[in-house]
């Protein structure tokens, strides 16, 4: 008797989890109040535990780096002495081209967005899936959509917002694509993470059309045709591209600029691409 | 009643340990499933209705992290909690060996239930690859960590009912 209520409530169960997955395929939209109500009680124990774990873990590894930290000094009073140097020739460069882009009156597309700092707060363990989440939500301004940088680069993107947490979705995940294109030549491509490259510490660049000209090493940025990544912010830099079999496209790898193995802080700008078309290519 | 709130706040804990504790450690390569072993050790010794019940905690705590399509997890953890149940009838105190075996083809169930779900689906085909980058290492680390948890788990039992033992007793 006990085992076939049992199988009563298995099958009641599973029913609801299908129906709710294919509810959420659709649209996850009400399911936002609930996110953010679990958010209120799980947000101060993770920030918590993540506090005293980063606590713990940068006083021991604080002692490992002193010892390093001499000689490291000296060669970075080198370094500076070097690119006081190198400044002082660029600032008189920086002049010229402020001159010459006031006389093209091009005023400065990029790096002009709006931005506020988060901190990691909760990664994924598995291996699986590469998304972590952040201790700023939809109270400060960030929205799905929101693009994510870290150490210079592009990081992620937010996937879904609560009251004060956010959850985002790192490039370097297996099913993130992001259309690029090639700061030089203005190529556009594809990149996408890929669960075997990750490792390997890089990403795939795919669909270079075959006459387009991406040389190794030549800068990738976020696209000005991509729906839902804002334009020109770097990614990484290429590497090994080659012709595909078919002989239509080229692709190869990508090296990314932001650092993922130990990320903590993030930088998410506010600002959403404005045009949103929500039958776009990539989520 | 007191029992299930201290499986829920175990439940709470092993999910934030997961994904807060977890990742910090640099030379963790792979990182035990502390929410599968807790949910399967509760459906082999209390049955199948508990285990479907955390099961269906952990799973909603899973899908909350993630912005998949919500009850992905919730649906793989409610069967974990029911076919584990199945096997309560061979549970006792100190056989540790049955759990060990679970714990292993549970590992497999999940890792072959997200590569199908998740990869296969898009074409991923490197099934090898996965095997031994992944599943594998995943795989190793649980089953070790099972022997921990487990231990607690019944120590915590233990402990339980000897409290209760004990109230009972000065009460009459």
């Amino acid at each position: 008797m006990e085992s076939k209520h049992n199988r009563y409530i298995l099958a009641g169960l599973t029913v609801v989890c299908i129906a709710l997955i294919g509810i959420t395929m659709v649209t996850d939209q009400w399911l936002e109040p609930l996110r953010t109500g679990v958010g209120y009680v799980l947000i101060p124990i993770q920030s918590g535990v993540n506090k005293v774990g980063v606590t713990i873990y940068e006083q021991l590894s604080d002692y490992g780096k002193l010892k390093g930290a001499v000689e490291e000094n000296r060669r970075l009073q080198e370094e500076i002495d070097r690119l006081i140097e190198e400044n002082n020739r660029l600032s008189s460069e920086q002049f010229e081209l402020q001159r010459l882009r006031e006389l093209y009156a091009l005023d400065q597309q990029y790096m002009q967005y709006q931005k506020t700092a988060a901190r990691v707060i909760a990664n994924d363990s598995g291996d699986w899936f590469q998304v972590f989440r952040v201790n700023k939500g939809s109270a400060d301004g960030i929205q799905v959509g929101n693009n994510v940088l870290a150490g210079g680069g592009l990081a992620g993107i937010v996937t879904d917002v609560g009251a004060h947490y956010a959850t985002v979705r790192s490039i370097i995940d297996d099913s993130s694509r992001v259309s690029a294109m090639a700061l030089q030549s203005g190529d556009t491509c594809m990149v996408g993470g890929d669960l075997t490259l990750y490792k390997e510490g890089r990403l795939s660049i795919s669909d270079i059309k075959k006459d387009g000209d991406v040389k190794d090493g030549d800068r990738i940025v976020t696209s000005n045709i991509s729906t839902t990544y804002l334009p020109g912010i770097l990614i990484g830099y290429a590497a090994d591209i080659t012709v595909d079999s078919n002989q239509l496209t080229s692709s190869g790898y990508l090296v990314p600029v932001a650092e993922f193995n130990n990320l903590q802080e993030v930088l998410i700008i506010t600002d959403l691409k404005e045009i949103q078309d929500p039958a776009g290519g990539e989520p | 009643m007191k029992r299930t709130a201290i499986n829920l706040l175990l439940i709470i804990v092993a999910f934030t340990i997961q994904n807060c504790v977890f990742p910090l450690i640099p030379f963790l390569s792979a990182s035990p499933n502390l929410l599968l072993i807790l949910t399967f050790s509760f459906g082999f010794m209390k049955g199948q209705r508990a285990g479907m019940f955390y099961g269906v905690l952990a799973g909603i705590l899973l899908d909350l992290f993630y912005s998949g399509p919500f009850g992905f997890y919730t649906l793989f953890y409610v069967y974990v909690g029911y076919v584990n149940g199945i096997c309560t009838k061979y549970y006792y105190e100190e056989y540790i060996t049955l759990p060990l075996v679970l714990s292993v083809f549970n590992e497999l169930a999940y890792n072959l239930y997200v590569y199908v779900f998740r990869f296969l689906i898009r074409g991923r085909l490197n099934v090898l690859y996965y095997l031994k980058e992944l599943v594998i290492p995943e795989t190793i680390f649980t089953v070790v960590t099972t022997l921990l948890i487990y231990r607690l788990l019944l120590y915590i039992g233990r402990w339980l009912t000897e409290f209760e033992n004990r109230r009972d007793t000065t009460i009459v």
